[in-house]
């Protein structure tokens, strides 16, 4: 670890800080190095690497936060973004506990290859063999391949006015591919990729050429697809698609800021049926090395796992410390930021439907007709009512209980709470998505996941709005 | 010249000539030193206060015709020194190509006015109270105001330096300052969501209270919006909505799109593209724009670029890579996020261009249509064809008056047949940040309803 500032120095820096008076101060210190390769047209672009240091120092009062930040970690820098957020505290000093003890976590990560000790050249393999193995699969029809890797080692200490003192430090490796295949007028696009905190590591599970491959097949298969029905009719999304729907419809909003501000459907539904009985939704940032995972949260609180809906009840939000304090409880470890520039809200980190007992290949079946959803591409989610409308990248009719021709141009239409109460089967698979989930401003790795699940039914629409971009947003 | 300046110019060189030491041909050394104040208040009193400070040093080297890049934001010598070794070992394994280089010293840069020491003079108290009136003036423009979901102040000042190895060293200083207020209106059962903003370089141009008012106005005029039966006719698009058409047009203009067969602006040039009513422009030097500057990302002076000339494509938008390629000059639009990005096709002031006609009088002409003042998912519009299927709502217009509120309407197509469809541009030529347009009046569409 490297040792950004030593503990004497930020007792003095929290003492600063608290002077005036401040129900809680915490200091965030970072340092992070990035690593980023991108590969377009067959050709490495760009290698871009560099290092981020800075500390954010946060007093809350009452309702009120004052946050500061600097790069400055000098002990003049620091004391002197101590002076300016004490400036915002009023009421005299309170008495805080400035002991800086250790907390210990719950669970532990271990990195085994740094992106640090892989030269350059490794990463650049990786990223021409995603890029070649791409452009193999329909040399005649794959047009376009984009292919970004990306690192980062980032270290943090916090320290807090309640005497708690963290180091932890996070590595995360990504692959993504991005393919376009061309054929008469029509064009499709392809989408994969992998990531999860490790280190490089990560491609003795995920093989480069794999993902390269895999947006590929999705892009050419998709030239061929025909134009999908419109109307209601039941879905069956594969586990294969990931968790995106139940993170951005239904995961924002059992995030308790957005409860308490009376901006979520699940307000004040602690205790009551939110979902069918087969549905169980939990937040997890202690899985292993998930792209999400996390050892401590933003406010050095040891990760857990929070069950948010169990058997269809609604059990739980997730919190930060702000939060956890208004509804009197504690923080349950999901206080994320994305840097030192910014303060922390609460956050997914691994969000999933949990898995269930029925076999993916048995819910295929017993649907007879309707519409498998493979993956899903971009879309938009009004995260107060929990409408969504999400394109449908790779779809395929069900037809007499089989998965039968492909579609392209699919939507779904629908509500993420209404979405739960109507699902019917629930698979015994699992598959994960990952990706960089927008709030507030501050973008933070997660990952999410779901198992096969059928819906009763929802509106597919079957225009196309062109090829998707892959990218969710929410209003 | 001030002293932090000349020590930022000091570094930058030192930064620059370590570069050249350890192997550049050509070295650049982009040092960016900004301040941020955001104040948000609700109720009253102040919820969130955030004050910034940061700095950094973004390095780009080029070795036989290959680029490296690499950023630090510790300035100290041990920083800067990784910087420039890492910067070196990045550009080994990238292809090699011709066109990469760096601006030549010698323009001439144009003296603007983009530094408001009243900025930075007003009190923080001063800037606290600012956005309690906004917050104050939208809630007692109506009773039905129910939610104020932020009010906020914000103001950033930014020293900005370049050094590179042809001998250029230049630095600027510039500020900012804005307001933006998010409101909720509600009766019975309905709800409707409101917001307004003003960025401006100015400290005593804000006007907070007319700002909390329009964000009043935009949702008291929408409660009681129902949608109304699927008609052609014609739409008018407030400047906020025709400024997110414009938006749409920004990445097909750059030259690295064209390059890269992703604009459907491509082997366009001197064609008409749009309405002969229709003007737009980039200009990196707009007296009082939000983005101006006297140079950009890599040193090259800003420029007014004509892209779009009374319907006729006129040219591209290009960093000096880009230009190099087309065998053309750099029109200044090399721009940078950061200090940890390199300089990117990018717009900066872009707008439309006025007309001459007042709204009222390109309402007035109108028998049926809507007057479209919200859009949702233009995100989704597919940039390289240009297709778009957007949701609408605004308010009905019928014989030329402005009736009730409409929403859950839906209109598309493609871009470019709905700018050439364009028959009334606006006088009121509005800017949110760095873009604007005016008033823009689409002659007779299929809005799809009820």
């Amino acid at each position: 670890m490297i040792d950004l500032v030593d503990k004497q120095l930020l007792k003095e820096v929290l003492d600063q800080a608290l002077q005036s008076g401040g129900d809680f101060g915490d200091i965030f210190l970072e340092h992070k190095k990035t690593t980023a390769i991108r590969c377009e047209a067959g050709k490495i672009e760009k290698i871009q690497t560099g290092v981020d240091v800075g500390a954010g120092i946060r007093i809350i009062s009452g309702e009120a936060t004052a946050y500061a930040y600097t790069n400055d970690l000098s002990r003049a820098g620091l004391l002197n973004v101590a002076g300016i957020v004490s400036h915002a505290a009023a009421g005299g000093r309170k008495n805080v506990n400035l002991d800086l003890t250790e907390v210990q976590p719950l669970v532990d990560f271990t990195f085994k290859e740094r992106p640090e000790d892989v030269s350059t050249d490794r990463k650049v393999a990786v990223v021409e063999a995603a890029d070649q193995a791409a452009r193999a699969v329909d040399p005649a029809r794959i047009k376009q391949v984009i292919v970004g890797y990306g690192d980062v080692v980032q270290q943090v200490t916090i320290a807090n006015s309640e005497g708690d003192y963290v180091e932890d430090e996070r590595i995360r490796t990504r692959l993504v591919a991005q393919a376009i295949a061309v054929s008469g007028a029509a064009m499709q696009t392809g989408y994969e990729a992998v990531g999860s905190l490790s280190g490089f590591e990560l491609f003795i599970s995920e093989q480069p050429s794999l993902v390269g491959e895999a947006a590929a097949r999705q892009s050419v298969n998709m030239l061929e697809a025909q134009p999908a029905p419109a109307g209601r009719m039941p879905v069956v999304i594969a586990g294969a698609a990931g968790g995106t729907m139940v993170h951005e419809a239904c995961g924002h909003g059992l995030e308790a800021d957005l409860v308490q501000k009376g901006l979520s459907v699940y307000a004040g539904k602690k205790g009551q049926a939110v979902a069918a009985k087969e549905v169980s939704v939990v937040e997890d940032p202690t899985l292993n090395v998930r792209y999400g995972s996390y050892r401590f949260d933003d406010e050095g609180v040891p990760s857990r796992k929070v069950t948010l809906i169990e058997d269809g009840v609604l059990t739980n939000y997730m919190y930060d410390r702000l939060t956890a304090a208004k509804d009197a409880t504690q923080s349950n470890g999901h206080g994320r930021r994305e840097s030192y520039q910014h303060k922390p809200v609460p956050r997914m980190g691994n969000t999933m439907i949990a898995p269930g007992k029925t076999d993916p290949a048995k819910i295929i079946r017993e649907t007879r007709t309707g519409l498998l959803v493979k993956k899903m591409g971009g879309g938009q989610v009004n995260t107060t009512t929990g409408d969504f409308v999400f394109d449908v990248a790779e779809g395929y009719l069900i037809k007499d209980g089989e998965a039968g021709p492909r579609v392209r141009g699919a939507t779904l239409t629908g509500n993420g709470p209404e979405v739960l109460r109507i699902v019917e089967m629930v698979g015994s698979d699992l598959g994960f998505t990952i990706g960089t989930c927008g709030k507030d401003g501050q973008g933070v790795p997660v990952s999410d996941a779901q198992p096969t699940i059928a819906i009763k039914e929802l509106i597919v629409g079957g225009t196309a709005t062109g090829p998707s971009n892959g990218k969710i947003r929410r209003i | 010249m001030n002293t932090e300046a000349s020590a930022m110019i000091s570094t930058a060189r030192a930064a620059v000539a370590q570069a050249t030491n350890k192997g550049a041909q050509v070295a650049e050394a982009y040092i960016c030193k900004a301040k941020e104040l955001n104040i948000e208040v609700r109720g009253g009193l102040v919820e969130t206060m955030k004050l910034a400070e940061d700095s950094g040093l973004g390095l780009r080297v080029i070795r036989d015709g290959k680029t490296g890049f690499s950023f630090t934001s510790d300035l100290n010598p041990a920083g800067v020194d990784e910087a420039t070794g890492q910067a070196l070992v990045n550009c080994r394994k990238i292809s090699e190509d011709p066109y990469q280089r760096l601006p030549k010293p010698g323009n001439a840069y144009e003296k603007l006015d983009i530094y408001d020491p009243g900025i930075r003079g007003a009190t923080v108290e001063q800037k606290i109270e600012l956005a309690r009136s906004m917050e104050e003036a939208a809630r007692s423009y109506d009773r039905r105001v129910k939610v104020i979901e932020s009010s906020n102040y914000q103001d950033g000042e930014a020293l900005v330096t370049i050094v590179n190895s042809h001998g250029m060293e230049l630095s600027y200083h510039g500020a900012l300052c804005g307001v933006y207020l998010a409101l909720a209106a509600g009766e019975g059962d309905d709800s409707q969501t409101g917001f307004a903003l003003d960025y401006t370089l100015k400290y005593d141009r804000l006007k907070p209270a007319e700002v909390g008012r329009e964000a009043a106005r935009r949702a008291i005029r929408m409660l009681g919006a129902a949608p109304v039966t699927t008609r052609h006719a014609a739409v008018v698009l407030d400047p906020y909505v025709a400024t997110g058409f414009l938006g749409l047009l920004a990445p097909a203009l750059t030259g690295e799109a064209v390059q890269k067969g992703r604009s459907l602006f491509a082997g366009k040039l001197g064609d008409q593209v749009a309405s002969s009513k229709l003007t737009a422009i980039d200009d990196g030097a707009l007296p009082g724009g939000i983005a101006s500057a006297p140079f950009d990302g890599e040193g090259v002076a800003t420029s007014r670029t004509v892209l779009i000339e009374k319907g006729v494509l006129k040219g591209y938008l290009y960093n000096t890579y880009t230009a190099a390629k087309d065998g053309v000059q750099s029109t200044g639009n090399g721009v940078r996020n950061s200090f940890k990005g390199t300089p990117e096709v990018g717009i900066t002031n872009f707008f439309f261009e006025a007309g001459t006609e007042p709204v009222e009088k390109l309402l007035s002409e109108i028998k049926s249509g809507i007057y479209v003042t919200e859009v949702m998912g233009m995100h989704t519009a597919n940039p390289i064809s240009g297709d778009f299927s957007v949701g609408v709502a605004g308010l009905l217009i019928e014989n030329g008056e402005l009736t009730r509120p409409v929403r859950g309407m839906a209109i598309g197509g493609n871009i470019l047949d709905f700018l050439a469809n364009v028959d009334g541009v606006g006088n009121d030529l509005k800017f949110f940040g760095g873009r604007g347009s005016p008033t823009l009046r689409v002659a007779e569409i299929t809005i799809s309803g009820q």
